[in-house]
């Protein structure tokens, strides 16, 4: 299986030192090149200026704090250099730190749970799609924000399957993407987008990435 | 009580501890005497002292100023009355028999002279906070004998409520009992600071200025000096006679200080019985904190434990799962032959990963309660003697089983003091003895180890004693350096 894009480089930040070995590995598996690995956000910032990856893998919560010092490295990352790709790995999902991420810019962003990388094909994916300015949501991430936004009126008059389809399109994912994932033909998945534009009274656009911020800062709690 | 006042004391004070005491008593079987005699003589001279004075200084004038209260509450009206009458002297013949009338006047006099008194009973429980803060102050800033204020009147919202509450107030008036009681030792204190302290020092300073009179011609016959001591006057007349004066001073000296202690000591006393929190309001704030220790102590526990599982198990597992994922991509590939050893690299890992994260799950789970305890105490601590690196001699007798509470605290008391003992007292042989009295269940490790643990600088010892107050328990350390160290821990045996 080749690289979407091949030869990305990659900065990771994990405090877990198996954990970042696997990662490293897994990323050098897919043909990109781990420009540097470290423990802690304070490092992170400082790997980012001297290497200039094309993305980052941070973990949420490092040294010292323990808390969320991943997610506040991104952030400065984000504003300090903005065409880099973050993807923000947890082993919970917090919708507040998904609200933060998100706040500006779905563009470049990615926010999975640990959970995913068992899954490389798909891992490695999100990784480029983020390195290329796309989205990677945790379908977690989107359950969670979906179910905040519960009480909007125009998420009631979606079908199920609708929303299915609503929130693998907020995952990132393109159309032959969540065709893919619900076994049903690429027109079928355009049907179903068209008619959840029209509910949700959005005007309807043709790049991936300006359709999921829509969706996203629709579903922003 | 400072440290450094504590060993001027030696042999006067009670002591805490019944150990301390028996060391003190062999301590003073030789040169006890001379001992006795040398504190007695610096026994002025101490900042113990000193402060005493101070204290007991101050106390006369403030422990004498309540008096102030009653006489202008009283004393206020009267002054009123007569200005009043006498500075309208017309009204008085205008209206023979209104105020400006003898009668009349005594009457209203009367009147307001009550009006005040039952004032001041009224309000003599929060006049009587106001003032006792001002003692409670003065013992904590001079003595660092800090004593708590009482709990602040509750209600009092509306005028008969807050009237309500102010006479219901039983602090309020202990406080105003301490007051009445104060004033007799006010009057002591007053004794002793200007009899012995001041006439004793007076008197030393007689031969000082002698001199001041020889200049007289012999034939001038000097009339004698008074010298003041607590019996009687004395006439001095020669300059022997001034030595006598400074010999009568130097021992008022000497004994003022003891004095002054009786003094200060009656008047704590007092405090702490009247104006201190009562009984109750202790035992309450005693139950508040031991509330306050158990809930930060469960949740600290539960902290720890989801910090374990995210830094333990939960990172295994995602490790594990990355691996086998990895692996599956490899196998997934077309040419299978080269990608074999790599595949088996990526699942000795995974398999590496799993075994650890039973590990650390199986600890996590144990660590939360061990499952041997559920057959009480005694099998739990031979199970723990029995992984000790340390031989550990366990000697256990528990008539009643205590509550599951309990058990689970003594057990985490056994395993941390064990582990302390091997980890850092350098022990060849540990002792663990368990008796389950009727009330109570102690708990000794006692190591051969180096001693020198200290409970305020570890905060494992720290955390054991925090434990054992969530149920009124005590945790006791004794750890000279050079050992051994003994570790006892009490525990009721229901929380």
């Amino acid at each position: 299986m080749a690289a979407a894009v091949p030869g990305l480089r990659v900065v990771i930040a994990e405090d877990a030192a198996l954990f970042r070995e696997g990662l490293a590995r897994l990323i050098e598996s897919r043909g990109h090149q781990v420009a540097c690995s470290v423990a802690d956000g304070a490092a992170l910032v400082t790997a980012v200026s001297r290497h200039q990856p094309d993305v980052v893998v941070a973990d949420v919560r490092m040294p010292p704090t323990h808390t969320d010092e991943g997610l506040r490295a991104a952030l400065e990352l984000r504003r300090a250099y903005p065409g880099l790709g973050v993807l923000v790995l947890s082993q919970y999902i917090e919708t507040r730190y998904a609200a933060r991420l998100l706040e500006q810019d779905a563009a470049g962003i990615g926010y999975l749970l640990k959970d995913r990388v068992a899954d490389v094909a798909d891992f490695a994916e999100a990784l480029e799609r983020v390195a290329a300015g796309g989205t990677a949501l945790d379908p977690e991430v989107v359950r969670q924000l979906v179910r905040s936004s519960q009480q909007h009126a125009g998420l009631t008059e979606l079908t199920p399957r609708e929303r299915d389809v609503l929130a693998l399109m907020a995952e990132g994912r393109s159309n032959a993407g969540i065709g893919a994932a619900l076994v049903i033909s690429a027109s079928v998945v355009e049907k179903h987008v068209a008619s959840i534009f029209a509910k949700l009274r959005l005007p309807p656009s043709e790049a991936d990435n300006r359709r999921v911020l829509a969706v996203l800062r629709y579903l922003q709690p | 009580m400072t440290p450094e006042a504590h060993n001027d004391l030696v042999g006067l004070t009670g002591s805490a501890s019944p150990v301390a005491a028996g060391e003190r008593a062999a301590r003073h079987q030789g040169g006890g005497l001379v001992r006795g005699a040398g504190a007695a003589a610096r026994a002025p001279f101490t900042a113990r002292a000193l402060r005493e004075l101070l204290f007991c200084a101050v106390e006369v004038p403030l422990g004498l100023s309540f008096l102030v209260v009653p006489v202008a509450l009283t004393g206020l009206p009267l002054l009123v009355t007569l200005l009043v009458s006498g500075a309208h002297p017309a009204p008085r013949q205008a209206h023979p028999a209104g105020a400006g009338h003898p009668a009349g006047l005594a009457a209203f006099l009367g009147a307001a002279v009550l009006t005040a008194a039952v004032a001041l009973v009224v309000l003599a429980p929060r006049i009587a906070r106001r003032l006792t803060a001002a003692h409670r102050r003065l013992a904590g800033r001079l003595l660092g004998e800090r004593i708590a204020g009482p709990a602040p009147i509750r209600g009092g919202r509306g005028p008969v409520s807050w009237l309500g509450a102010t006479l219901r107030d039983g602090p309020g008036w202990r406080a105003a009992g301490y007051l009445v009681v104060q004033v007799p030792l006010a009057v002591l204190g007053c004794y002793a600071v200007v009899i012995w302290w001041a006439a004793g020092l007076a008197n030393m300073t007689y031969p000082l200025w002698w001199a001041g009179f020889r200049n007289h011609p012999p034939s001038v016959q000097l009339s004698p000096v008074p010298v003041l001591t607590p019996f009687g006057v004395l006439h001095v007349a020669t300059i022997a006679g001034t030595f006598a004066a400074f010999a009568a001073g130097g021992l008022m000296v000497a004994v003022a200080p003891w004095l002054t202690r009786a003094v200060v000591r009656a008047d704590l006393w007092l405090m702490r019985g009247l104006i201190g929190p009562g009984r109750l309001e202790r035992r309450v704030a005693d139950l508040e904190r031991a509330r306050a220790l158990a809930v930060d102590d469960a949740a600290t526990m539960l902290r720890r434990l989801e910090r374990d599982l995210h830094d333990g198990a939960q990172i295994r597992l995602a490790t594990l799962a990355m691996n086998l994922g990895m692996a599956m991509d490899r196998l997934a590939a077309e040419d299978d032959q080269p990608a074999l050893a790599e595949v088996r690299d990526l699942v000795g890992a995974a398999h590496q990963s799993a075994k650890d994260a039973m590990t650390e799950l199986r600890d996590l789970a144990r660590g939360i309660h061990p499952p041997v305890l559920d057959n009480g105490l005694p099998d739990a601590l031979a199970t723990l003697a029995a992984a000790s690196p340390v031989p550990v001699r366990l000697t256990t007798s528990i008539a009643h089983r205590p509550s599951q509470a309990i058990e689970t605290i003594a057990y985490f008391c056994a395993a941390e003091l064990l582990a302390n003992a091997v980890k850092h007292s350098a022990a060849s042989s540990i002792t663990l003895t368990v008796t389950g009295q009727a009330e109570l269940l102690r708990l000794r490790v006692t190591d051969d180890g180096r001693g020198g643990a200290d409970p305020a600088a570890g905060s494992g010892l720290a955390g054991l004693a925090q434990r054992a107050r969530t149920v009124d328990g005590r945790l006791e350390v004794t750890s000279p350096p050079g050992g051994p160290t003994q570790v006892t821990v009490e525990l009721p045996l229901h929380a």
